[in-house]
């Protein structure tokens, strides 16, 4: 549908893209507090705060549990690892991503899944009966809310017969249907956003009572380096999902307009920030018997909207 | 041909000679010998095979009824051949680490081997067989075996419990097998695979639906397809583990050979074919999965497992049957390609890992989750070996369950269905498949973290300690696999780029130059895929390398956050059971979590207790019907008194009017 961009803007938009990966997390999560004290009447944190944090980290010396394995520290890192190379597959500014070939979407949600292993598989580690709650916790969520990116891929798939990440998502908007599929669309990636990264609410991050934690309690006996590439690891889910939902509805084509694409991928992607912390100053964490069919919805609204596509591609 | 014929031989005669030397050391040694001569012989004939040779055919004379027994092997035998013997042959070494302590007893370890060299044989008949009686002969050579290697340990009420289950349920199928038989044998007036396929390929119908169906069933009784999959826990948590690990990965793969056989005999099959085989298989999948949340024995939840694998790599079969439906050629490619390479991935890691639950239990004598914890301490190499194989089957990169998946959601999400509503069925399909992966990632991670991390949970299981290099040598090679068809998937699809070539002969006008083009796309993304499963492995290495070399003072250790509490103790680490109550409670209708507890109650309370158990809903239910058929029995033979001559005359009146009706509707006397 699009021409191939030009070799010189493809080399600028791969190191764009891996520059806004490596930096955007924290900027996210600075809107999300920021967001998040105004509500409250409060200041609030600089908006690098949550870097100055990580470079803190990384200089203390870990404390390890007694009972941990090689396995504690090196899962951090593989969880870190893994959410950087789905980062490199996911689209942020519009169709395309520095990795993108066909399918590999599969590949990205399969590289988040093997992330998410290591962090329940460090959490079991422990061996403590609160960190294996919230391992028992995020496994099952992740089962109700997995199906929903993939029929998400596939109701995008009916509309524009892509069949990269990047293509889907990033294309999807030339499609008749899509007026109709959009709102679904970024409820359920919203969504995602919300049981990926871990926020209100599927789960709290400024929670203080360990029974009720999801991701803040499997991290809760990492320090130093390892809790800051968890840490970071989670910031950058939150950043590629708000990514796809700043693909899905930039309004710029990137081949003829690349600066204001980027700019508008940058905006609604802060927007996404905001949002994220409008919804967690608003609305309390729900509980915890109601947070699978709070994630079975979103898969069943992504079911539904792939019935739309079909009826619609049926229709036309 | 005579090299199969010298390997089936060597087999037999290794068998035989397994019996006969006093010691037990010399009866293992000379079945592991001849199994590993015949393994090189049929190796040598079938890898050229496989790697774009031309078939190996032969015949041999035999006495009527059976007429002239044909061999074929073609790439897709030859395919299930290389692995299936050297992986029959690492199980035998295995056995030798696993049977050690009999071995300087009165036990008999020979017959043992003997009928793990019977096993082999049947894979070396089965595999090449072109004539049904000598199909049907393997076949129930494997069963035979299968069973008696299960009941090992006979002593045991609940083994031979368990064998018998078995025994009863692959007979169950070979009804069906012998029914479909019957009818091909009846229209084709041959016991020929070939003509079989003749047949079948000219008389599209509604006999060729029930052949298919009744296929189906034998196939899905032998390769545990829900819901014929209810003997499968208990043979599966009896058996040593090396024979689990033989009847999961490999033995009952035959189910799936046999099914792709005859679809490719079928040649182009109905479209509802494929969308039935797609459906019966993602039910297999999401159940199986499902069930192994529930279980708190390591070797039942590998079981369990095995079922949502042949689920996963039915899906690909499905996938390749609608584009020999619909005449595309990709389809067909990457479906049969994607299932075949799951079929050989997953007897890579299921094997495996159950032979890492072998040596928890040789070390530990108990599989039971909640009684272990803490391991990967003390036995590192088999926590290393069941960690990567517990990557590898819930389909993360960078090992190999990865790259099967990949290539069966790459036909999934094709793109070149046939309308918008195929498309749409083929994205609930994968999305299906996104929920099993997210569940066996669930019970790899309780499964592991609970019986290998944290601190033992009962201390009187004695200190458990690494086993013997008889056992860790098979499960090493294994992992080896593991990793190299993950890094290197392009390997695996040389092994099963011949069998997809066969299915699209199913096509009219396919030839060697359309096969090409789809299976170079394969080729290419799989190699892509496993370059990024390298850069994936070497990125995390070089991070944690930095990370370990960077902090030269060893960190200071403490006793794990309790929230406060000051003196938490190793029985009250997360169980297994309450890892699976949340997410399995919401599944009541499909799993039964059964729980029976006493609460402690009141301020100064005595005791209490809680006992979990999941069993196999199908097998309640079938219990259940077997009993109150057998009550209905027992109650009509109850009012009918057998001294009665009413009740004489009345059936024999019944039975003369049946006759006659059956006569004049036969003969067409009304006509």
């Amino acid at each position: 549908m699009n021409a191939p961009l030009p070799p010189p803007l493809l080399a600028a938009l791969t190191v764009l893209h891996v520059a806004i990966t490596l930096l955007m997390p924290f900027l996210m999560i600075g809107l999300v507090n920021r967001s998040k004290a105004w509500w409250g009447g409060r200041k609030g944190p600089p908006l690098a705060q949550s870097l100055w944090d990580l470079l803190r980290l990384l200089r203390k010396r870990p404390v390890l549990s007694q009972v941990t394995t090689p396995l504690f520290r090196a899962g951090a890192w593989v969880v870190l690892g893994a959410s950087l190379l789905a980062a490199q597959i996911a689209p942020l500014l519009g169709p395309f991503a520095p990795l993108q070939f066909a399918h590999d979407f599969v590949v990205f949600a399969y590289t988040l899944g093997l992330a998410r292993l290591f962090l329940m598989l460090s959490a079991m580690d422990v061996g403590s009966s609160f960190e294996g709650m919230g391992t028992a916790r995020e496994a099952s969520f992740t089962a109700f809310v997995e199906p929903a990116l993939f029929l998400l891929v596939g109701t995008a798939l009916v509309g524009t017969g892509q069949t990269s990440l990047a293509g889907l998502i990033g294309q999807w908007h030339h499609s008749p249907a899509f007026v109709w599929l959009a709102a679904p669309a970024v409820g359920v990636l919203f969504v995602l956003l919300q049981a990926e990264a871990a926020r209100v609410p599927v789960d709290d991050p400024a929670t203080h009572l360990e029974l009720t934690m999801v991701h803040e309690v499997m991290v809760l006996d990492h320090s130093g380096p390892e809790l800051a590439a968890m840490q970071y690891a989670a910031a950058i889910k939150m950043t590629v999902y708000a990514g796809l939902i700043a693909a899905l509805l930039n309004p710029f084509d990137l081949a003829t307009q690349p600066a204001p694409a980027v700019l508008a991928a940058l905006a609604i992607m802060a927007a996404v920030a905001v949002a994220v912390g409008c919804v967690e100053s608003l609305t309390a964490r729900l509980r915890m018997r109601h947070v699978p069919p709070y994630l079975a919805l979103a898969s069943l609204v992504a079911a539904l909207g792939l019935g739309l596509a079909g009826w619609l591609a049926g229709a036309a | 041909m005579n090299t199969l014929l010298a390997a089936q031989w060597t087999l037999l005669v290794g068998a035989a000679a397994c019996l006969l030397p006093m010691r037990n050391a010399w009866r293992a040694a000379l079945g592991l010998l001849s199994q590993a001569g015949a393994t090189l012989l049929v190796l040598s004939v079938a890898l050229p095979v496989v790697l774009g040779g031309p078939p190996l055919q032969g015949e041999l004379a035999w006495a009527e009824p059976v007429g002239l027994l044909k061999v074929r092997l073609d790439a897709l035998g030859a395919f299930f051949l290389v692995w299936s013997l050297p992986m029959t042959l690492l199980g035998s070494v295995y056995a030798v680490g696993y049977l050690r302590r009999h071995f300087a007893t009165e036990r008999h370890v020979g017959v043992h081997y003997a009928l793990l060299n019977m096993t082999a044989l049947s894979f070396v008949i089965v595999y090449s067989a072109d004539h049904a009686l000598v199909f049907l002969l393997g076949w129930e050579i494997a069963a035979l075996a299968a069973w008696l290697l299960v009941i090992w340990d006979y002593a045991n009420q609940k083994v031979r419990f368990a064998g018998f289950n078995y025994l009863v349920s692959t007979h169950v199928g070979l009804i069906f097998l012998v029914a479909a038989f019957m009818i091909l044998y009846t229209h084709s007036a041959s016991w020929e695979l070939g003509s079989f396929g003749k047949w079948l390929r000219a008389h599209p119908g509604t006999e060729r639906n029930l052949v298919f169906l009744l296929l189906l069933t034998s196939f899905g009784l032998k390769s545990a397809f829900f819901p014929f999959h209810s003997w499968l826990p208990r043979a599966h948590a009896a058996a040593p583990a090396h024979v689990s690990a033989l009847m999961s990965g490999v033995i009952h793969k035959a189910g799936l050979y046999a099914l792709v056989r005859f679809v490719m005999l079928i040649g182009r099959p109905d479209e509802w074919m494929g969308w039935f085989l797609i459906g019966f298989s993602l039910l297999s999948a999401v159940i199986g999965a499902l069930y192994t949340v529930g279980q708190r024995d390591l070797k039942r939840l590998l079981g369990y497992s095995s079922t949502e694998n042949v689920g996963i790599a039915g899906l690909g079969l499905g996938v390749g049957c609608l584009g020999l439906a619909w005449g595309n050629s990709s389809l067909v490619v990457v479906g049969f390609a994607g299932g075949l390479l799951h079929v050989l991935n997953h007897a890579f890691f299921k094997c495996q890992l159950f032979y890492a639950a072998g040596s928890v239990y040789q070390a530990a004598h108990t599989v039971d989750m909640e009684r272990l914890g803490g391991l990967s301490r003390l036995m590192p190499w088999t926590a290393a070996s069941f960690l990567l194989g517990g990557v590898a089957i819930s389909a993360l990169p960078p090992l190999n369950g990865f790259t099967s998946e990949f290539v069966i959601y790459s036909g999934l999400f094709n793109g070149q269905a046939i309308g918008a509503w195929a498309q749409v069925a083929l994205a609930v399909a994968a999305a299906g498949l996104a929920f099993v992966g997210a569940v066996s990632a669930l019970s790899i991670t309780r499964a592991f973290g609970v019986v290998f991390l944290g601190s033992p949970r009962d201390v009187s299981i004695e200190a458990p300690h690494e086993v013997s290099r008889w056992m860790l040598a098979p499960t090493l090679a294994h992992a080896a696999g593991v990793v190299v068809l993950g890094v290197a998937p392009v390997l695996g699809l040389t092994l099963v780029e011949g069998a997809a070539r066969l299915a699209l002969a199913g096509l009219p006008g396919a030839d060697a130059a359309a096969a090409g083009a789809p299976l170079q796309a394969l080729g290419e993304t799989l190699s892509r895929i496993g370059a990024l499963s390298g850069v994936l492995t070497a990125a995390i290495a070089l991070m944690w390398w930095q990370r370990s070399r960077s902090g030269t003072a060893p960190a200071p250790r403490h006793v794990t956050w309790g929230c406060g509490y000051g003196t938490p103790n190793s029985r009250m680490q997360y169980t297994g059971s309450s890892f699976a109550w949340d997410f399995g409670r919401r599944f009541h209708g499909v799993l039964l979590m059964l729980r029976r507890q006493k609460a402690p109650e009141g301020y100064f309370p005595s005791d209490g207790y809680l006992i979990t158990h999941c069993p196999d809903a199908v097998e309640r239910r079938l219990f259940a019907v077997i009993q109150h058929g057998d009550e209905s029995a027992a109650g009509l033979s109850r009012q009918l008194r057998e001294d009665d001559p009413r009740v004489a005359f009345g059936a024999a009146l019944v039975a003369l009017v049946l006759i006659a009706g059956l006569v004049v509707l036969g003969t067409g006397a009304l006509r």
